[in-house]
Formats: C-alpha cells, sequence, structure tokens
C-alpha cells in the first residue's frame, strides 16, 4: 500500500518523486533517484535490486519501454509488481501487476506517472494527478506536495472498506549535481503528509541561509542567530 | 553544530553513520556517504555536499585518507570552516577540524571517528566513543546509535546562550549490496535524537520482512497484518 508519482519538470529539466505509504520510512529507498539519469521507483512486492538495474541499464542507453520488456522477461513474480520509470526525455512507463493488491492501477501522462496499490480507488490518482497539474508554474518540489496532498484528499490507502494512515512520506528533486536539491522526509508519523508539508514549509525559511553557508561559511551569521 | 560518529563494523566489514544537528534535515547531506566496500565520509560544521562523492571516489581510486584530507582541503577554500572526517574500508581514519569551528571535539581509534561542533562540552566525544566500542561484536546500527545517545546524553549542543536541542538526526549503513540497509532520519523535532531512536525500534523488525516479501510475494503477510503481528510480538515481550 503506497501512492507514488514521478516527474520529469519540463521547464528545468529536474527530476523528482513523491511518495506516501503505511510502512514506515519510504524515504530509505533513495537509490530510486538518480541524478541526470531518471527514476525508476518500484513498489507493491518490490525488489530494491530491480531500481537499481533499470537506473543502470537508462544510464546504458535504453529507453523506460525496452527496460519494462527486459524486467517482465526475468521476472516470474511479476505480476506482483508496480512501478513507474521515466528518463530524460521524459518517456515515462508504469507497470501494475495483477496480482498486485486492490485498488492498484496507473496513470501516465506527459513527462509523469503517479501509481499506487491499496488506494481507496482510482479517485486517489486521480487527485494526485490534480495536485500535480494545478500549478505547473511552481517549483517542482511544490507541485509533488500537491500531489501527494491531493492524493490524501481524495482518500488516499485503503482496503476493505478501512482508510489506512500515511504514516511515512517523501519528497526528493534532483538538478544536475550528484547530491540531491531537496530531500525532506518524514519516516513515521500518524499524518506524514501533513507533516512534510509542515516541515517543506519550515525548512523553506532556512533554504537560501544553508545554501550560503555551504558556499561561503566564512561570511555566514551562526544559525541559531538565524531568524527565518 | 553537530556531532557524528562513522564506523567500520569488524566482524562484517560494514560501514555507517550517524548524527545529529540543530540543522534541519541533517540527513539530506548523507546522500553518497557511505559506499560500501570504499569508506565512509561525512562533513559538518557547514556542510559541504560535494565532499561526499569527491571523498569517497578518491578512496575508490586507491588514496589513503590522510591523502583524501589533504586533496579535500585543496580544493575547498573554506575547508578551515568545515570538520570532515573519512573513513576506509580498512578502517583506517582521520578527522579534519576546522581552526574557524567553535566548541570542538574529536577522537578516532581504529575503524571509527566521533567528532561535532557547536558542542556543550569536549567530554561528548569520548563519551560517544566509549559507548560506540563497547560492544564490539554488536550490531553495527545500534552501536552507532548508542553512540549518538551517549554524546546526547553527555551534554548535546550547545550555543551562546546554553543548550540547544538537536532537531535532526540521521543513521545510515550500507554492506554489499548496491543500497543502503538501514537509512532512517527524524527531519524536524524537538528532541530528534530520541526519535530516532523511536523510529529505529519501529523499523528494524521490518526490514527483513519487506525483502522477502519482495523474493517471495506469493501468499506474503499484507503489511497490516505484519503490523499487528510485530505489535502483539513486543507487547508480549514487554509485558
Amino acid at each position: 500500500m503506497t501512492f507514488s508519482i514521478i516527474a520529469r519538470c519540463p521547464r528545468t529539466g529536474r527530476f523528482g518523486m513523491g511518495s506516501s505509504t503505511f510502512s514506515i520510512a519510504c524515504g530509505r529507498r533513495n537509490e530510486s533517484v538518480r541524478s541526470n539519469v531518471g527514476i525508476s521507483k518500484s513498489q507493491a512486492f518490490y525488489l530494491r535490486q530491480v531500481d537499481v538495474l533499470a537506473l543502470n541499464l537508462l544510464a546504458q542507453g535504453h529507453t523506460p519501454a525496452h527496460i519494462l520488456r527486459t524486467l517482465e522477461g526475468r521476472d516470474p513474480d511479476f505480476a506482483y509488481r508496480q512501478f513507474g520509470i521515466i528518463d530524460r526525455d521524459a518517456n515515462v512507463v508504469a507497470h501494475t501487476g495483477r496480482s498486485t493488491k486492490p485498488w492498484s492501477g496507473h496513470i501516465v501522462g506527459p513527462g509523469y506517472a503517479t501509481y499506487g496499490n491499496v488506494l481507496a480507488g482510482p479517485q486517489t490518482l486521480a487527485g494526485i494527478e490534480a495536485g500535480f497539474l494545478r500549478e505547473p508554474e511552481a517549483p517542482l518540489e511544490e507541485r509533488l506536495m500537491q500531489a501527494l496532498e491531493g492524493g490524501r484528499e481524495a482518500g488516499g490507502q485503503a482496503s476493505e472498506g478501512k482508510r489506512w494512515p500515511e504514516r511515512s512520506a517523501w519528497v526528493r528533486v534532483v538538478d544536475r549535481l550528484d547530491h540531491p536539491e531537496v530531500d525532506l522526509r518524514v519516516d513515521l508519523h500518524e499524518e506524514a503528509v501533513g507533516a512534510l508539508r509542515q516541515l517543506m514549509t519550515e525548512f523553506r525559511r532556512y533554504e537560501a541561509y544553508y545554501r550560503q553557508r555551504e558556499r561561503d561559511p566564512a561570511s555566514a551569521i551562526a544559525e541559531e542567530d538565524f531568524t527565518p | 553544530m553537530d556531532y557524528c560518529i562513522l564506523g567500520r563494523c569488524t566482524r562484517t566489514g560494514r560501514l555507517g553513520l550517524a548524527v545529529a544537528s540543530y540543522s534541519l534535515a541533517i540527513g539530506r547531506y548523507c546522500d553518497g556517504s557511505v559506499r560500501p566496500g570504499t569508506g565512509a565520509t561525512f562533513t559538518v560544521g557547514n556542510a559541504h555536499p560535494r565532499n561526499n562523492r569527491l571523498a569517497l571516489g578518491l578512496l575508490a581510486q586507491g588514496f589513503a585518507v590522510q591523502a583524501v584530507l589533504e586533496s579535500l582541503a585543496s580544493n575547498d577554500p573554506h575547508h578551515e570552516w568545515r570538520q570532515v572526517g573519512v573513513l576506509d574500508r580498512e578502517g583506517a581514519v582521520q578527522v579534519h577540524t576546522g581552526h574557524r569551528m567553535h566548541a570542538t571535539a574529536q577522537r578516532t581509534g581504529e575503524g571509527w571517528a566521533a567528532y561535532g561542533n557547536g558542542l556543550a562540552n569536549t567530554s561528548i566525544a569520548n563519551a560517544m566513543a566509549a559507548t560506540f566500542t563497547e560492544q564490539p561484536s554488536d550490531d553495527l546500527d545500534l552501536r552507532l546509535l548508542a553512540a549518538l545517545e551517549a554524546g546526547r546524553a553527555a551534554g548535546g549542543l550547545s550555543g551562546r546562550d546554553g543548550r540547544l536541542p538537536a532537531r535532526s538526526a540521521a543513521l545510515v549503513s550500507w554492506h554489499l549490496r548496491d543500497f543502503n540497509e538501514i537509512d532512517l532520519r527524524v527531519d524536524l523535532h524537538p528532541d530528534a535524537v530520541a526519535e530516532l531512536r523511536r523510529l529505529y525500534d519501529d523499523t528494524k523488525p521490518t526490514l527483513a520482512y519487506y525483502d522477502e516479501r519482495g523474493r517471495s510475494p506469493h501468499n506474503a503477510e499484507s503489511p497490516i497484518a505484519f503490523a499487528e503481528r510485530l505489535r502483539r510480538q513486543q507487547g508480549k515481550e514487554t509485558a
């Protein structure tokens, strides 16, 4: 039970991912987003090695469509997997195996894909997509955050008529550098998407200060003296 | 204002680090800080996100930790405003504490380094070191976390007007695989080290479950049922 969105910003070329789930610390899966290569994020009955393999294949020049076929041909449990892959040209594929737990599915749009399993229904993905498309000019991390909020508002995760909480949430955006531009996580919280929004709001007040301090610590003031 | 420990498990060669900071989301800087079979590094005080990959890249090329630190120094005009630890896969380790940093401490031994800045007192690195080396056969993740807790218990961070909280913390380790074994973060919390412990205790028993679930999805227990079973087991243990 998880819902995710992967995207490439059409203005800046940055890659980003937003994800939320009942499981703890979804953001530990940071092998899924690679600067200057793309994103491969698997979920449902996932194998972490698969995201690494998919990104290695992307880096070698294969297309997401080819990689999907490669994975399918080698995995006897492909029906249990769910994943999305996006590359630098914004080619996108998504796969939702028929043995993933209901409701499960995906939406692929221009430069993005959203997918999930054990969701309240297709409305969760529609909410994610609407959130992502609401402010196309906004920074990618903000669009991903609104996507997660849209998924939560639309019903989030549920099975047998019972709603399951989002206990972890994660937004990660990479640009040309090796290290992420934005990487914020809530690993365990009773309302992780709301807590991630709070974190993002608070972090934004510090963000310019942190960047400045990284580049020029000699002229930076002490953090305890910084009033956001 | 941070305190940090790099560690290598002598039994398994597993590498990792734990860090606590007054800054928000210190864990975002852990990206690329540990590479299996190569080493571990972390820059605190004033973060320098390029240092991680550069340091581990140099280690991977065959440079010794001393040479790596010299390279980082000549690569960074603000090296004296940073505190950097480098640990290699055989346990060789060095820490650079820039002379522009305040209230610093550092301790190193074979296979580990404890260091920090903006500290309440200089015994914090000693406390972290003593805890880390106490039970060398324990799980590395647990040793790193316990060292962080010892740093907090010994006084933690301090500013001009007294004690400051660690508002974020992280625990990372890698072993043989192309992805981390554990990677936990508390990005904003009034007592981030205590929250990291709560997170660790809840997470550690689930990691093997998620790996197994991917390997054998047929008839795998659902995450809800697993969480419920775990809760009952843990209730029994504490009862």
